[in-house]
């Protein structure tokens, strides 16, 4: 029983493999490019605007105002990162219900990639935001000696980032395997809904989370700011 | 559990190039239109605001100027009604004056006429009067009537006061008695007898005819004279006349 679809080769030549989840990512990319050059190539900065548009704008704005509320920042440096990842893996779940589909984030290589994304992502935003000295610091706090736990605890929410994304997608396509071969027709049909719901969930945990841990290094030069500021007010 | 690495690498190119693709197709020009519609809304509401103030400016200066208009023409219509109570005034006052103009003419003019028929009136009647009396003294003139007259004659010079007889004699002067008929002899003795008892003795006395005095005798000496005859009458009655008339004039002034 294939539980990923990375052991899927849809197409090969000499060394060149095509897996499933690479074809799969290829279509939700498509998808999402598509659609949206569909739409956003005929803008309308009038009041009146067409449905696709107003849903467009409706998403981003839905996400923008997600990010707010996590980050308390200004939402326009971290849209494109944060929205893509929800954007991504929401899209990619909610294929699901198509017959043949796998989701690519059912493969754990998916969810690595996106958790090692985030994991770059966090410093890079980190030392953007507050410069590499200060970012590093945050390392040393409270003392120099929580440094090996610091960088552990990093390492180790990646990973789960990326086990927890790939083990609920996952479980989701195996228990309707599973309960596929036991009781046919009707039950494996509400699992698979489940797993649209759990999907969509996912999708929202893992763009806040990357949201929270970036905000968090971000934020610390704020909080830090906003602490002088006060006193000096 | 297992984690293909050129998966994972490929995945994250994939990834990479769907946060470019999302950024270039989606994001951006969705918040830019967002930004743009927002910013198109915001003028409009400017806009509009800017508008209403300004209505509500010209409603104003309409109203100022409406409520200017008002007492201009509340000015014009006090001016207008100033004017035409002057104007009314000054009608009247000409009415007035050229009614009483008119009445004062009338008045004259009355007046004249009063006058010219007072004036006919006394002309007629004295010569009616003159001619009935004409006729009927000359009707009824003969020697008894002299006699009368005569006497009568005698008689006022009889009734003469000092002064009077004073002025009518004069030295050296005679006098002259005038009658409208001829006095016979007896008549002239008689006349020549009171002279001299009346006016003075041995006064020379000359006796003439003259039809001028209608029927009387009349004594003339000098300037003066003393008689007795119808024109006499005839005057009074005319002074009688004018005086009777003379009293109407009056009241028809004061009507």
């Amino acid at each position: 029983m294939d539980i990923t679809p990375d052991s899927i080769i849809l197409w090969q030549y000499g060394k060149f493999s095509l897996n499933a989840t690479i074809a799969y990512t290829w279509l939700v990319i498509g998808l999402l490019t598509v659609s949206s050059w569909l739409v956003t190539r005929r803008l309308s900065t009038a009041t009146e605007i067409s449905r696709w548009q107003n849903l467009l704008e409706v998403v981003v704005t839905g996400i923008r105002d997600q990010i707010e509320q996590v980050s308390r920042q200004q939402p326009g440096q971290f849209l494109p990162f944060v929205g893509t990842l929800f954007l991504y893996i929401s899209v990619a779940n909610l294929l699901n219900v198509v017959p043949g589909y796998m989701a690519p984030t059912g493969s754990l290589s998916t969810t690595t990639a996106l958790a090692l994304c985030v994991f770059i992502a966090v410093p890079l935003y980190g030392i953007a935001s507050e410069g590499p000295i200060a970012y590093f610091r945050q390392y040393l706090q409270p003392t120099w000696f929580m440094l090996p736990f610091n960088v552990l605890g990093e390492i180790s929410r990646t990973i789960a980032l990326a086990v927890r994304l790939y083990g609920n997608i996952m479980s989701g396509t195996v228990i309707a395997g599973i309960l596929l071969s036991l009781t046919p027709y009707f039950f494996p049909v509400v699992m698979q809904l489940l797993g649209l719901l759990t999907g969509q969930i996912q999708a929202y945990i893992f763009a806040v989370l990357a949201m929270v841990y970036i905000a968090s290094a971000t934020s610390a030069h704020q909080q830090q700011e906003k602490r002088t500021s006060t006193q000096s007010s | 559990m297992t984690i293909d690495w050129i998966t994972v690498t490929a995945q994250i190119i994939n990834f990479l190039i769907l946060v470019w693709l999302l950024q270039h197709f989606l994001y951006q020009p969705i918040t830019n239109a967002m930004q743009r519609r927002e910013e198109h809304i915001a003028e409009r509401l400017e806009e509009a605001e800017k508008r209403e103030q300004e209505a509500d400016q010209r409603a104003q200066d309409y109203r100022e100027k409406s409520e200017r208009l008002e007492q201009d023409t509340e000015q014009i219509q006090q001016r207008a009604e100033r004017e035409a109570d002057r104007k009314k005034k000054e009608l009247l006052n000409e009415a007035r004056e050229e009614v009483s103009k008119t009445r004062s003419n009338w008045q004259t003019q009355v007046r004249d006429e009063k006058e010219d028929f007072l004036n006919n009136l006394r002309h007629q009647t004295t010569d009616t009067v003159a001619i009935v009396a004409r006729k009927a003294l000359g009707d009824l003139a003969d020697s008894a009537l002299e006699e009368q007259i005569v006497q009568s004659f005698i008689a006022r010079l009889q009734s003469l006061d000092e002064k009077s007889r004073k002025s009518i004699v004069k030295e050296g002067e005679k006098v002259t008695i005038s009658s409208a008929f001829e006095l016979d002899s007896s008549v002239r003795g008689k006349l020549t007898r009171a002279v001299h008892k009346h006016l003075e003795e041995h006064l020379e006395v000359d006796y003439r005819q003259s039809p001028e005095l209608l029927c009387g005798v009349e004594l003339s000496s000098g300037g003066t004279s003393l008689g007795w005859n119808l024109a006499n009458y005839l005057e009074a009655v005319d002074n009688t006349m004018a005086d009777a008339f003379s009293p109407v004039e009056i009241e028809k002034e004061e009507a």
